[in-house]
């Protein structure tokens, strides 16, 4: 078999990598929003210490340790979910985390004085967080949330011991008929490599425009 | 956000009986203390403003200046004290103040931060128009409009779809200027307005600010630009260590100050 049939084996396993990173990224993203508010924003003291404690649980937590509990765990007690499913929901979990630390570090970022010139002009609280400094902080956090995206998608590889057919997958089938193997896993390698570069590529475009005009 | 009454401030309770603001006042401070931690930055201090004047407020830094102006608008709130603001009462100590009282008084009292705090994001229009919009319910071409009125007045119309990063800083002082005029108010706050600013620069804020004096506006000035203050102001008022020490006509307070403590201190920045 030559590199190329190889190839053709491991692009079979591109929509499962990119349906377990996007589904992942999409949940952490919404998800991570009120995490977020309740962390920073709750008046209630208990409320941003417990969420806080459960967002460092959740981020202490191994991804693969994760999925086990939500594919195996709950399927014995509870539900029984599809691998995709509980890949992406396990995933979702952890980046939903990391995603409201990374808000969280983007609106401490914002200048106070942003805050002091919402409040003095009579906008109240919800309001300047929307028109104010959510989109100041939007524009800090798009760098570490792209690092973060590329990220997932390389942990999206875990997807593959439950039987989500992903790049991992077919490499690891792939090997197991072949004796090519280390073809097969370099080449998958490259593959998420490829992968991730239009994300890096949008993440900068996407920092620019944010930026256009923000600079002091 | 819907318009609110102006009668909303001061709805939290009545004034008590001994303090008396007169209405006259603009805005009447009685007996504002603040304590951060075990610090006390402001130990007691009275102030009246008078409608249409302007006070200058003066003293070394650590005094309590800025901590006092942003008391005027709650953007501190005092351990103790009372604050009306035309005459009505906007802090007790006590009653705690309702999200619509707090907009209110806001909407009356303007604010000019020494570093500007413009909007990075927003252009200088949208600076300009975004409390008329959502405080006032205007719509965009309403507010763009009285918008335009205002940057015209700082002189700063034709800059009207720059961001604020594209603006030097004196630009973007006349800009906040106007911003802090798109609500109406009736008193202005100046915290430092020129102090981020070589001389050059902030000459041009400083006649924009002189002009708004003429107009008639009544401004509460934190300022180290003594000539501005002895030139503009109705009164200076010297502050040092969380109180007033001395108060009075500009000339006289700058020329021949009753406080050792303030011929130290304009000796001090005469001399710097």
């Amino acid at each position: 078999m030559s590199a190329l049939d190889h190839l053709t084996v491991l692009l079979r396993g591109v929509p499962m990598t990119l349906a377990v990173t996007a589904g992942a990224l999409a949940l952490g993203a919404v998800l991570g929003l009120p995490v977020m508010l309740l962390a920073t924003r709750s008046p209630w003291r208990p409320v941003r210490g417990a969420v806080r404690l459960v967002v460092d649980l959740v981020r202490g937590v191994p991804p693969i340790v994760w999925i086990f509990i939500l594919y195996y765990g709950l399927a014995e007690h509870v539900v029984r979910l599809e691998p995709l499913t509980a890949s992406i929901l396990g995933l979702g979990l952890i980046s939903s985390a990391h995603l409201a630390e990374v808000y969280r570090s983007g609106i401490l970022s914002v200048d106070a004085g942003q805050w002091a010139a919402a409040r003095a002009l009579g906008l109240g609280e919800a309001r300047l967080f929307v028109d104010v400094i959510a989109p100041q902080a939007l524009r800090i956090a798009v760098p570490p949330a792209a690092t973060f995206a590329l990220n997932l998608l390389k942990d999206s590889a875990i997807a593959s011991v439950l039987g989500v057919t992903d790049v991992a997958y077919q490499a690891n089938h792939e090997a197991q008929t072949s004796f090519d193997t280390l073809t097969l896993y370099l080449l998958a390698g490259v593959l998420y490599i490829v992968l991730g570069l239009p994300m890096a590529v949008l993440s900068r475009r996407v920092d620019r425009r944010l930026s256009a005009g923000l600079a002091r | 956000m819907g318009t609110l009454p102006d009668s909303a401030v001061g709805s939290a309770s009545s004034p008590g009986a001994e303090s008396a603001p007169g209405r006259q006042h603009a805005v009447t401070l009685r007996s504002i203390v603040k304590r951060i931690g075990g610090t006390e930055i402001l130990r007691g201090v009275d102030l009246d403003v008078e409608p249409g004047t302007v006070v200058s407020i003066i003293g070394p830094s650590g005094a309590g200046k800025s901590t006092l102006l942003r008391c005027v608008n709650l953007l501190e709130t005092p351990t103790s004290g009372t604050i009306h603001v035309e005459g009505r009462l906007v802090f007790s100590g006590t009653a705690a103040m309702s999200r619509g009282a707090l907009t209110a008084l806001r909407r009356r009292v303007g604010m000019v931060f020494q570093s500007f705090n413009l909007f990075p994001h927003l252009t200088v229009l949208r600076n300009v128009s975004l409390a008329q919009m959502r405080v006032l319910g205007r719509t965009r071409s309403e507010a763009d409009e009285r918008s335009m009125d205002l940057l015209r007045r700082v002189g700063m119309e034709h800059k009207h779809a720059s961001y604020p990063a594209q603006c030097s800083g004196g630009e973007q002082q006349r800009v906040a200027i106007a911003r802090a005029l798109s609500l109406d108010p009736s008193v202005m706050l100046f915290d430092e307005p020129t102090s981020a600013l070589d001389a050059e620069l902030g000459l041009e804020v400083l006649n924009v600010m002189r002009q708004l004096a003429a107009d008639g506006m009544t401004m509460i000035v934190v300022t180290h630009a003594l000539h501005f203050a002895g030139d503009v102001s109705d009164r200076i008022v010297v502050m040092d260590h969380g109180r007033i020490i001395e108060s009075g006509d500009p000339q006289a307070v700058l020329t021949e100050p009753s406080q050792e403590r303030t011929r130290r201190f304009l000796r001090a920045v005469l001399e710097g």
